[in-house]
């Protein structure tokens, strides 16, 4: 399995301000990898590294294999992506910002822009906006633009961030399923988000991000794995307290986490000393647990020196 | 910006040093030596005065730092020693050639050919034809460095004569040449010219007052070429359209030849010989020699008023019982009103005691010993 | 990429009606002229205006300079200010260069833009001087008359007249590099437009001081008036090939200026 995003210790200072503070991406192809941070974590400025956008003051990043920024020119071309917030000009019509987007750079050959432009709206479902300027796009529209922008050279790489930031939830259903049908088509996702629900839906690989150092960076498999607890759900938890005395490590309303990881040997138990049992799963840690244990405190907050 | 990884030092460094390359470049054909060549001052002067003959082509720029105090009716005249002058020139000969005063949208154009000149001014569309006369006012081409160095330098003794260090003009290596006047009258400090010694032109002239660090003119080709122009260049034909007129002579030279009774003039003044020019009315009077003139010239009565209104505004004129008289740089100028004759002006490159002194050898004009 | 960018540019609204606005100013001046028969008096007001009334077939030239002064820059100030800055503003900007366009390229490509504009502002002006000239005014297609009062023949006049939109079209560059320069140092159009103009007024302004004569020389706008040059007989070429020469010297380091801090900018916008 070879190596999409690869950094190391990669650090970028404003100032005396360490925006990103010597972190080692590990993206694999045929990852959807959950790029993860609060605001001001670090997330952009990393993203824009990646891009060759924004210059790094210590460190190295390969991109595909190739050194960035110097390989822009040849690695870029292979790279879709999504930076904050969608751009265009809102006198053109779409199709004219993607032809030019398109125009702009090398690896889009003239012959077949047109079709290329045409199918990627139809990918992201605007299809039939015609010659509408971008000026009159609603918020998602512009979202969905923006995505086509980033899948107009059928790229290798997607870095996407926040992809589905003023989509309404069908929408946000409908760019999912076109993110996890390009991802089975071959293609490595990049997904940088805060939304812990959107990454836990979409990802199988997250790194977490805290105040400009990577803190977490793991298969979300292996992160939420079970613990070997096991959780019940029951109107009376101090009867299951009764039965299995010693096993409950803790109870929390009508939700009591019993030692084990065999739920039916807990079940079998539970139900033999008739308790009534409303749910019973094998104990895992959420996204959220995972990620507020390892980030201490949200990046926003400003604290008085000591 | 913070310290970017591709390396901004380098880059801005390229830019600073091209920049730096490119301010210097004047500074640095500036202080390419100029070669000289010990030529005698007196031999350089033949040269000089032997060069009117030479045919050129160029651009010549002068700038005068003399504030006269006139009336409109000599606005011209003022200008062309107050102002800078921008003008081309095409030389085929002393009676064939062009002058063209620029503007920035126009330009004025003097035609000389054998019989006098055809004036051109483009902002009022007009052509001036007038005779060549003897004593006129100064024109614009009295001002192109060759004229006026030829001139300055026509009457000047070989004791007034000193070589000075050579000088770049208009890309032609120039020697210099400077003329100290001995007539204790004069208020010139000294004038220097350079001379492109293979034509014996002068490229540059320069006169210093007694009173200022300022150069009072300073007249100098920007661009030289030593070759024939061509004919059709200084010729002249009105254009269709252009209002074609004739000149009269100046108004302050007519004045002269009015007078009913015009003032018996001395045959020295302020120490200065009178001199006699041809076509000259009797009633002006000129005195002095190369760089150091007085001319008494009486003037009309209006002109008069207008002046002694302009003098009596300028802080820099002196009123006393000898009359109102004003130095600017080395030009002196003195209003004299007698009650029977008419007004009189002194002017001329003498100074203010030379003009009072002047004054008082004129009693006829009410001078005051 | 260049094609990109004159696309750009083109389809743009906001060219055509900068363009449109130029063209205002000496419509109307025509417009008042013919109808009050003042022209302004010779040796005043923009150069070749005064003879706008005998030959309209000037008018070209008159419209030129009567934009010359301040429209005109204004608009190339506005263009060129706006070529990288609105981009960062936009957001466009970092979608292009990760695309990738490569920055110098861009740049390069961006100052194209600004000449096509320029080039087309300027012969839009007189083509449309030319329109209102000789619809308003009488004119003498047979000949006209040399600002040293020689007989020009129509090719002569026409010939002139072509190298001196040109000269104007080249002495816009100065303000469209440092424009282009101010535009890659902000995100803000607006900033970039306003810092070419101070730079512009700067130079007009020291341009009339003696005091600044010694620095005259190298002032960008020292040169702007030369077009009238190429209506002297002979043609006076000292201050048109300074004044190129001078355009060059300035588009060479601003662009030179804009390529060093570009290329290792952060784009952060």
């Amino acid at each position: 399995m070879s190596t999409v995003i690869a950094t190391r210790g990669l650090a970028k200072q404003y100032g005396r301000l360490h925006a990103v503070d010597g972190i080692d991406l590990d993206v694999r192809a045929g990852d959807v990898y959950g790029f993860l941070g609060a605001n001001g974590s670090g997330k952009t400025t990393t993203v824009r590294m990646l891009l060759g956008l924004v210059l790094p003051t210590r460190g190295e990043i390969d991109l595909l294999g190739e050194r960035m920024p110097r390989a822009g020119r040849r690695v870029l071309p292979r790279v879709g992506a999504l930076i904050e917030s969608p751009a265009a000009h809102g006198h053109l019509s779409g199709r004219e910002n993607l032809a030019l987007l398109d125009a702009a750079g090398p690896g889009g050959s003239r012959r077949d822009r047109r079709r290329r432009v045409a199918d990627v709206l139809d990918q992201v479902g605007l299809g039939g906006v015609g010659r509408r300027p971008v000026k009159a796009y609603s918020l998602g529209m512009r979202q969905r633009l923006g995505l086509a922008g980033a899948l107009l050279r059928r790229p290798e790489l997607l870095v996407l961030d926040e992809p589905t930031n003023g989509l309404d939830p069908q929408g946000i259903s409908e760019i999912r399923e076109l993110l996890l049908e390009l991802h089975r088509g071959g293609t490595t996702i990049f997904l940088s988000s805060h939304l812990l629900a959107e990454v836990e839906q979409l990802c199988t690989r997250v790194g977490v991000l805290d105040r400009g150092r990577l803190v977490l960076q793991d298969d979300l498999a292996i992160l939420t794995a079970p613990t070997g607890a096991t959780v019940v759900r029951t109107p009376t938890p101090e009867r299951v307290r009764a039965v299995l005395d010693g096993r409950v490590a803790a109870v929390d309303a009508e939700r009591v986490v019993v030692s084990g990881g065999d739920a039916a040997e807990v079940n079998a138990l539970l139900v033999r000393a008739g308790i009534p049992i409303t749910g019973l799963a094998p104990d895992r840690p959420t996204l959220e647990e995972v990620v507020l244990a390892a980030a201490a405190t949200s990046a926003d907050r400003v604290e008085r020196a000591p | 910006m913070a310290t970017p990884g591709r390396a901004a030092a380098p880059r801005w460094a390229v830019v600073g040093v091209a920049v730096a390359a490119l301010a210097a470049l004047p500074a640095l054909v500036g202080a390419l030596p100029v070669g000289d060549c010990p030529v005698p001052a007196a031999e350089l002067r033949a040269e000089v005065l032997a060069s009117d003959g030479v045919t050129y082509s160029g651009y010549a720029e002068s700038a005068g730092g003399l504030a006269l105090p006139v009336t409109d009716q000599l606005d011209s005249v003022a200008d062309l020693f107050s102002d800078r002058t921008e003008m081309r020139v095409w030389w085929r000969s002393p009676d064939d050639h062009r002058v063209d005063v620029l503007s920035a949208a126009g330009e004025t154009g003097v035609h000389r050919d054998a019989r006098g000149t055809w004036t051109w001014e483009y902002e009022r569309a007009a052509a001036t034809r007038a005779a060549t006369t003897p004593l006129a006012l100064p024109a614009p081409p009295d001002l192109l460095p060759a004229t006026l160095g030829r001139r300055l330098l026509s009457e000047a003794t070989d004791a007034e004569l000193t070589r000075i260090g050579p000088r770049r003009i208009a890309g032609h290596d120039a020697l210099g040449l400077r003329v100290t006047p001995e007539e204790p009258a004069s208020a010139v400090q000294h004038v220097d010219v350079w001379v492109d010694p293979g034509s014996g032109l002068p490229l540059q002239v320069v006169v210093l007052g007694r009173t200022s660090e300022v150069p009072a003119l300073d007249t100098r080709f920007l661009d030289l070429e030593l070759a024939v122009p061509d004919a059709s260049t200084t010729s002249f034909a009105p254009p269709p359209g252009a209002r074609v007129g004739t000149a009269d002579q100046a108004e302050i030279v007519l004045e002269a030849g009015r007078r009913l009774a015009p003032v018996p003039l001395p045959g020295t003044l302020a120490g200065l010989p009178r001199r006699t020019l041809d076509g000259a009315p009797p009633g002006i009077g000129l005195y002095g020699r190369g760089i150091t003139l007085l001319a008494v010239a009486p003037v009309p009565r209006r002109l008069a008023d207008e002046l002694r209104r302009t003098l009596a505004q300028s802080p820099d004129a002196v009123t006393d019982e000898a009359g109102t008289r004003i130095a600017a740089g080395p030009v002196g100028l003195m209003l004299l009103d007698p009650p029977h004759a008419g007004p009189y002006v002194l002017t001329g490159t003498v100074t203010l005691d030379a003009l009072v002194e002047a004054a008082a050898q004129l009693p006829a004009l009410g001078g005051v010993r | 990429m260049i094609a990109v960018e004159l696309r750009k540019l083109f389809r743009r609204p906001r060219t055509w009606a900068t363009i449109a606005v130029l063209n205002a100013l000496p419509v109307l001046v025509a417009v008042l002229l013919v109808l009050t028969d003042l022209a302004p008096r010779p040796g005043e007001g923009p150069p070749f205006l005064s003879a706008v009334l005998t030959n309209g077939a000037l008018y070209p030239l008159a419209a030129l300079a009567i934009v010359l002064p301040l429209f005109l820059p204004i608009a190339v100030a506005v263009v060129a200010g706006d070529s990288v800055a609105g981009e960062a503003q936009a957001g466009t900007l970092r979608y292009l260069l990760a695309r990738p366009a490569g920055r110098t390229r861009l740049l390069v490509a961006k100052l194209v833009a600004v000449l096509a504009f320029v080039l087309v502002t300027v012969v839009v002006v007189a083509a449309v001087g030319y329109l209102v000239g000789t619809t308003l005014f009488d004119a003498q297609p047979v000949a006209g008359t040399s600002v040293s009062g020689t007989s020009l023949t129509p090719e002569e006049l026409a010939v002139r007249t072509v190298l001196a939109i040109g000269y104007v079209a080249v002495s816009m560059l100065g303000v469209a590099a440092f424009a282009l320069f101010f535009s890659t140092l902000t995100d803000s159009p607006l900033g970039a437009t306003m810092g070419a103009l101070v730079v512009l007024v700067t130079s007009s302004l020291l341009f009339t001081l003696d005091a600044a004569s010694p620095i005259a020389p190298y002032l960008p706008t020292r040169y702007w008036l030369a077009f009238v040059d190429f209506f002297r007989d002979p043609v006076l070429w000292r201050d048109i090939t300074r004044g190129i020469a001078l355009q060059g010297v300035y588009v060479g380091v601003l662009l030179a200026a804009a390529w060093a801090n570009f290329t290792t900018k952060d784009i952060t916008s």
